[in-house]
C-alpha cells in the first residue's frame, strides 16, 4: 500500500480484508508499500505457508470474497501475471528488492534480512575507511546533480566545527518524480540505516530528513521507522557501543520546486524564506545554522547499506579458500553494474502513454528503449510514439527516434536533456510538442522564487515567447527564444534558473522545423 | 481553536526559536484550514520573528494558505502525464460542474477548485485531489457523481 495504491482504493480493499482475516487464525495481512508496479495497483499479494505466492493485480471491494475464499484452495505453482512478470523481468532491482514484500512498519523484520548489518560493519571500520569504501564505489548523488557522495562527506569531515549536520534531501517536489517516495514508503528502514552510515563518516551528530510537504504516507512510515530505531538503540547516543552517537529530526516542506535545491531546503529549515544561497561557501563548509552540512538524496543514502552488504567490488578469492566472507562471491558487487562513469542502479518514474507505468530500477545505461519498452510495455494498443519528457520539467524533450540514448550523468543530449532524478514522461504522437514545452515552461516561470532577476523575469518571457511561436511567430521569435533561453540558463542563482531553458532548446533542436511553422 | 488558545499552545508544542516556524505554520494551518492574519501575529510573537518576515514566509510557500478555501477543496493534477492522460479534461468538466475557474471559490463558499503541477501519482494518471485524498485513473464520467457525492 502506497500513497499511489491509496488513490485507487487500496485502503479500502485492506481494510475489507482486515475485517474478513480476523475471523481466522491462519492468516494475517501485512500492509507493505508499493513495489513499483503502479499500473497494476491495487495489488493484493497472497504468500502461502509453502512460500508459493499468488499476485492479484487491480484488486477491488467487490474481489475481496473470492480473494479470501481462495485461500483455501490448494496451490501448485506461483501464479503471476504475465504483465507484472515482464515489467519485473526487464529491471535490476536492488534499492528496491524489498520494496512491496517486506513489512515497513516492522523494525524486526528488516533486521531478520539481515538489515542494520551494513551499519554494524560500518561501525566498525573507521569513518575514513567508510569514506574510502564508499569513493571505490563510486556512488554518485541521485537527485539529479550525481556529485560524488564520498567526496560530500569527506568535505565536510574536514572542516572543523562544535557541530556537522546531515540532511536527507526527501523534498522531491519534482512533477513526474516519485522514487523517493516509494523508498521512504516500502523500506524505511534502508533510508534510515544509509543515513546513519553517512553521519558516521562525515562526523555528523544531528540528521533531518526534510519529507516533501505533499508526502503524508511517506513522513508517517519513516516517522514511525525513526521512533523504531530509536527504541531499539539504532538512533541516540553510542550506538551499537561504538561510542557515535546521531539524533533525528522529521521536517515537512511547504511546497515549491526550489525547496528540493538543497541551499533552498537549508533556509527553509532556518525559518527563512524558499530561496536559494549563493555559493560559495558551499554547504559542506557552511550549511544548516552555518554549519558543515552534507545533503544527500534518499536514493544515494538507500545505496549505501547495501554497498557494504553486497560489497563495493567482488573480493580476490582467497588462496586458502577460508574467507569468511566467500558468500560474497554470489552477490552482485556494486561496481560490477552499471557503467565505468555511473556504477549501480537508477530508479525511473515511468508515466504517460505507456501499458505499464510505475517505477523501475534499471542498472546505469540502460537506454530509453530498455525503459519504456521492456519495462513500460511501449504505447497502449493503438497509439503511437511521439516526445519523451527526460529527466524532470526543467530537463528536455527527445524524439521517439533518440530512443536508444543512454541513461547516464552529464548530458544525455548536448541540446540540454538530462537525466535529473530520472523521470521518462511518455507523450503518444497526438500530443504537440509545443504544447508539451510550453507546459513545462510555465511550471518553471511559476516555481522561480524570484530572487534573482535572470529567471524571475526570464522564464515568463520564454511562456510568451513560446505563446507567439504557438501563433505562427516565425524565424525571428524561434531566434529571441534561443537567445532567452541561453541567457537564463547561463544567469541564474540555483539549477532551476540554470536548466530553465532545457525543454525549449531540446525542442528547438529536435522539432525546430516542426515549431517554426 | 479560539484565538486565546494558540499562544500557551504555541509554548508547549514549540521552543521559541525561527527553525521552528515552517512547523508552527504547519500546525496552525492543519488545525485552522488557513493562516489568518492574527495568527501569524501569534506565531511571530511567539518564536520572536517579525510579523512582516512571517507573513514574507507564509506567502512564499505554495502549500501554505493565507485565505480560507471552501468546504470542499478539489485539486486537479495538470501535470504532463495528468494532463496528456485526460486531465485538462477533468479540469474543464468540473469547472462547468461547479461554475466556478481554476482558483476560485464558489459564491455559497462549498467548493474552491484548483490546479496543481503534480500529485505525484503519474502512474495513476489523470488524478485528482478531493479534500486531502488523492484519487487516480479518474475519467470525466466520474466526475457528476464524485461532485453529488460532496453533497
Amino acid at each position: 500500500m502506497g500513497h499511489c495504491s491509496e488513490a485507487v482504493g487500496a485502503d479500502e480493499v485492506a481494510h475489507s480484508l482486515k475485517t474478513a482475516l480476523s475471523k481466522r487464525s491462519d492468516a494475517c495481512l501485512v500492509s507493505a508499500g508499493c513495489d513499483g508496479a503502479c499500473f497494476a495497483a491495487p495489488q493484493v499479494i497472497v504468500t502461502h505457508a509453502s512460500n508459493l505466492q499468488q499476485r492479484h493485480t487491480r484488486v477491488t471491494l467487490a474481489d475481496v470474497p473470492a480473494l479470501v475464499r481462495s485461500l483455501d484452495e490448494s496451490h501448485s505453482r506461483c501464479t503471476t501475471e504475465s504483465d507484472v512478470e515482464a515489467f519485473f523481468n526487464a529491471q535490476h532491482r536492488r534499492l528496491l528488492s524489498c520494496c512491496g514484500s517486506i513489512d515497513p512498519g516492522s523494525i524486526a523484520e528488516y533486521v531478520s534480512i539481515g538489515g542494520y548489518g551494513s551499519l554494524a560493519l560500518a561501525l566498525s571500520m573507521s569513518p575514513e575507511e567508510v569514506i574510502q569504501t564508499v569513493q571505490d564505489a563510486g556512488l554518485l548523488g541521485r537527485g539529479g546533480a550525481y556529485f560524488p557522495a564520498a567526496r560530500k562527506w569527506q568535505g565536510a569531515r574536514s572542516f572543523n566545527a562544535p557541530v556537522r549536520y546531515l540532511v536527507v534531501n526527501a523534498e522531491e517536489g519534482e512533477p513526474g518524480i516519485f522514487k523517493d517516495r516509494h523508498i521512504m514508503e516500502g523500506d524505511p528502514h534502508l533510508l534510515l540505516e544509509g543515513m546513519l552510515i553517512a553521519a558516521y563518516a562525515s562526523g555528523a551528530s544531528q540528521a533531518y530528513v526534510y519529507v516533501n510537504a505533499e508526502a503524508n504516507l511517506s513522513a508517517e512510515r519513516m516517522e514511525s521507522a525513526i521512533e523504531q530505531a530509536r527504541e531499539a538503540g539504532y538512533i541516540g547516543d553510542d550506538i551499537m557501543g561504538s561510542g557515535f552517537g546521531l539524533q533525528v529530526s522529521l521536517r515537512r516542506g511547504a511546497g515549491g520546486y526550489v525547496c528540493g535545491e538543497e541551499t533552498t531546503l537549508l533556509d527553509t529549515i532556518q525559518g527563512n524564506r524558499r530561496e536559494p544561497r549563493l555559493r560559495p561557501p558551499f554547504p559542506v563548509e557552511s550549511g544548516l545554522f552555518q554549519m558543515p552540512t552534507v545533503i544527500n538524496n534518499v536514493e544515494t543514502l538507500a545505496n549505501v547499506p547495501l554497498i557494504f552488504s553486497d560489497g563495493a567490488t567482488r573480493p580476490t578469492t582467497p588462496d586458502d579458500g577460508s574467507d569468511q566472507l566467500a558468500f560474497r562471491q554470489q552477490l552482485t558487487p556494486f561496481t560490477e553494474l552499471g557503467l565505468e562513469s555511473a556504477k549501480g542502479t537508477k530508479m525511473v518514474c515511468l508515466s504517460g502513454a505507456v501499458r505499464r507505468p510505475g517505477l523501475g530500477e534499471v542498472p546505469m545505461g540502460a537506454t530509453i528503449r530498455d525503459i519504456v519498452f521492456n519495462i513500460g510495455g511501449g504505447p497502449p494498443p493503438g497509439r503511437n510514439l511521439g516526445v519523451i519528457g527526460v529527466g524532470g520539467p526543467s530537463s528536455g524533450v527527445l524524439p521517439p527516434s533518440e530512443l536508444d540514448t543512454p541513461l547516464q550523468p552529464g548530458m544525455l543530449h548536448p541540446s540540454g536533456v538530462v537525466m535529473g532524478a530520472g523521470g521518462i514522461m511518455v507523450m503518444d504522437d497526438q500530443a504537440p510538442v509545443i504544447d508539451v514545452v510550453r507546459r513545462l515552461a510555465a511550471y518553471n516561470a511559476s516555481e522561480s522564487c524570484g530572487k534573482c532577476t535572470p529567471c524571475r523575469e526570464g522564464t515568463p518571457r520564454i511562456v510568451q515567447a513560446l505563446d507567439r511561436v504557438a501563433a505562427g511567430g516565425g524565424a525571428e521569435t524561434i531566434d529571441e527564444l534561443r537567445y532567452l533561453a541561453d541567457i537564463v540558463g547561463a544567469g541564474s542563482l540555483c539549477g532551476l534558473g540554470q536548466m530553465a531553458g532545457g525543454p525549449v532548446n531540446s525542442a528547438l533542436h529536435f522539432f525546430g522545423d516542426a515549431l517554426e511553422v | 481553536m479560539e484565538r486565546s488558545e494558540l499562544r500557551p499552545i504555541l509554548r508547549q508544542k514549540f521552543p521559541r526559536e525561527r527553525t521552528y516556524l515552517l512547523p508552527a505554520l504547519h500546525y496552525v494551518q492543519h488545525e485552522l484550514g488557513n493562516l489568518p492574519e492574527w495568527a501569524l501575529q501569534t506565531v511571530a510573537w511567539h518564536l520572536r520573528v517579525p510579523p512582516s518576515e512571517v507573513y514574507g514566509c507564509a506567502t512564499s510557500y505554495s502549500e501554505l494558505r493565507i485565505e480560507s478555501t471552501g468546504a470542499h477543496l478539489i485539486r486537479v493534477c495538470t501535470g504532463l502525464s495528468c494532463w496528456h492522460s485526460g486531465g485538462q479534461s477533468l479540469m474543464d468538466k468540473l469547472s462547468r460542474e461547479l461554475s466556478i475557474s481554476p482558483g476560485e471559490t464558489s459564491p455559497d463558499g462549498r467548493f474552491t477548485l484548483e490546479e496543481v503541477p503534480c500529485g505525484f501519482i503519474c502512474p495513476l494518471a489523470p488524478a485528482l485531489e478531493v479534500d486531502g485524498k488523492w484519487q487516480g485513473r479518474i475519467a470525466t464520467e466520474h466526475i457528476p457523481s464524485l461532485v453529488a457525492n460532496l453533497g
